[in-house]
């Protein structure tokens, strides 16, 4: 069956979006991005708008378990699929997800701007490939920016962050 | 703007048949974003191919592999089928952009947006490409060498959909390097891109580069020596002046590169290389 949103300009309809394991009721153009919605209509401002076209990855989310910019993904489309932003990384009862603990340790950050697409790249990577190696990390995360220059801390965290989850 | 999502290719085409030229297709949305959020481009009728599952699938056939339109670059890149048979598209796949970017672009959407700076469309002509177009009026065939006619333009009418493309494999023992020259950041678009493949010709080396004109160059040309394959492409083209290089130093670059890519292709090398 064909599903058409009938959205005239400046009529918004409601979407359903599954983030950090919440089910959210929000309204959403047919322009607007993940990204804006995430900050607008449901305040979570861990992912940030840096480029806006997809190469600095400041706006990284998980979108059924692999890093997407969410700049570039409309909210309409994201409704079919997992979300998980930085707030949802840590466990219910606050602990912090081995790769945010491994970036605090290392100080893997000056303003942290991009610390939330790094820590999101990096535990979609462990995710999928929990033995990656230290090239295959380099790779993952040669796609963010990070304009304080912390990359060798940064890689130095998610190495130390693999090291931990593979012990 | 109305949005659709359809869910069968059937649907799809129903939906161009109708709106034409106001109905825009929209995969990963790496492209159609920047255009659509940018105004560079007014869309009626948005058509989403995320629902429409039929579009997605990599499949080996007798001597080719069939890559839906709307398999992603990561797909392609990590795909046993492809890894195998088309190793240089695969490692062309994981060339370009960034991990992000990859595991939403979509092959028909690069094909599509036709941007003379991207890595897997002189690689695909190097093999031999053809795209697969459907309507509701019929099906037709058109080699990729011949889908791309300019700057961010195809022969795709407007009720045609790019179903799928169909990559001949090369013949084993035949080397194959797409080297891709970036002159700014590992994750950008190339500044020269060439693809080589050894034997592929009666002449020798097919070579097709990319990134330097309005479409990908491949001349017919009866000359073995890689020295002279770069001179003549560098004296063939009409470089681009970009961000990325001046008309001069892409020359210079295609002469360079040219010649190095076909001695690789010719040891039996087959890698994506990024230089």
């Amino acid at each position: 069956m064909s599903t058409t949103t009938s959205t005239a300009t400046g009529v918004r309809e409601p979407v359903t979006l599954n983030v950090n394991g919440r089910s959210w009721t929000t309204s959403a153009g047919p322009r607007a991005t993940l990204l804006e919605v995430l900050r607008r209509e449901l305040r979570l401002f861990g992912a940030r708008e840096g480029c806006g076209v997809g190469m600095c990855g400041a706006c990284t989310v998980l979108a059924d378990g692999l890093p997407v910019s969410s700049c570039l993904l409309p909210a309409l489309l994201a409704s079919d699929r997992a979300i998980v932003t930085v707030e949802g990384l840590a466990a219910p009862d606050g602990g912090l997800h081995p790769v945010q603990q491994a970036f605090v340790d290392h100080n893997a950050f000056q303003c942290s701007y991009c610390t939330p697409g790094f820590v999101l790249m990096t535990a979609g990577l462990l995710d999928e490939d929990p033995d990656a190696s230290d090239e295959h990390i380099r790779e993952q995360l040669s796609g963010n920016l990070c304009r304080c220059g912390c990359y060798r801390e940064i890689v130095a965290a998610a190495i130390t962050a693999r090291d931990r989850l593979e012990a | 703007m109305r949005v659709h999502r359809p869910e069968s290719v059937g649907e799809v085409l129903a939906l161009l048949a109708e709106h034409g030229d106001d109905a825009k297709l929209f995969a990963g949305g790496t492209a159609m974003m920047i255009l659509l959020r940018s105004r560079l481009l007014a869309v009626q009728q948005l058509v989403c191919l995320d629902r429409v599952g039929e579009l997605r699938s990599i499949d080996a056939a007798a001597d080719a592999v069939h890559i839906g339109a709307t398999a992603t670059l990561r797909e392609i890149a990590d795909s046993p089928i492809v890894r195998e048979r088309l190793p240089l598209l695969a490692g062309t796949a994981s060339l370009v952009a960034n991990h992000r970017v990859r595991a939403v672009a979509t092959m028909g959407g690069n094909l599509a947006e036709a941007d003379y700076a991207s890595d897997p469309p002189p690689v695909l002509i190097g093999y031999g490409a053809r795209a697969r177009l459907r309507s509701l009026r019929g099906e037709r065939t058109v080699a990729v060498a011949d889908l791309i006619t300019s700057f961010y333009e195809t022969c795709i009418l407007p009720d045609e959909l790019l179903v799928d493309v169909e990559v001949p494999v090369a013949p084993p023992g035949v080397g194959a390097v797409y080297l891709k020259y970036t002159t700014r950041s590992v994750e950008d678009r190339p500044c020269v891109g060439v693809a080589a493949f050894a034997g592929a010709t009666t002449a020798g080396t097919r070579v097709v580069v990319g990134a330097v004109a309005a479409r990908p160059v491949a001349l017919d040309i009866d000359e073995r020596d890689p020295d002279a394959l770069g001179s003549a492409y560098a004296d063939a083209i009409s470089p681009i002046s970009d961000l990325r290089g001046s008309a001069a130093y892409r020359r210079r670059a295609v002469k360079a590169l040219v010649a190095r890519a076909v001695r690789r292709a010719e040891t039996g090398e087959t890698a994506a290389v990024r230089v």
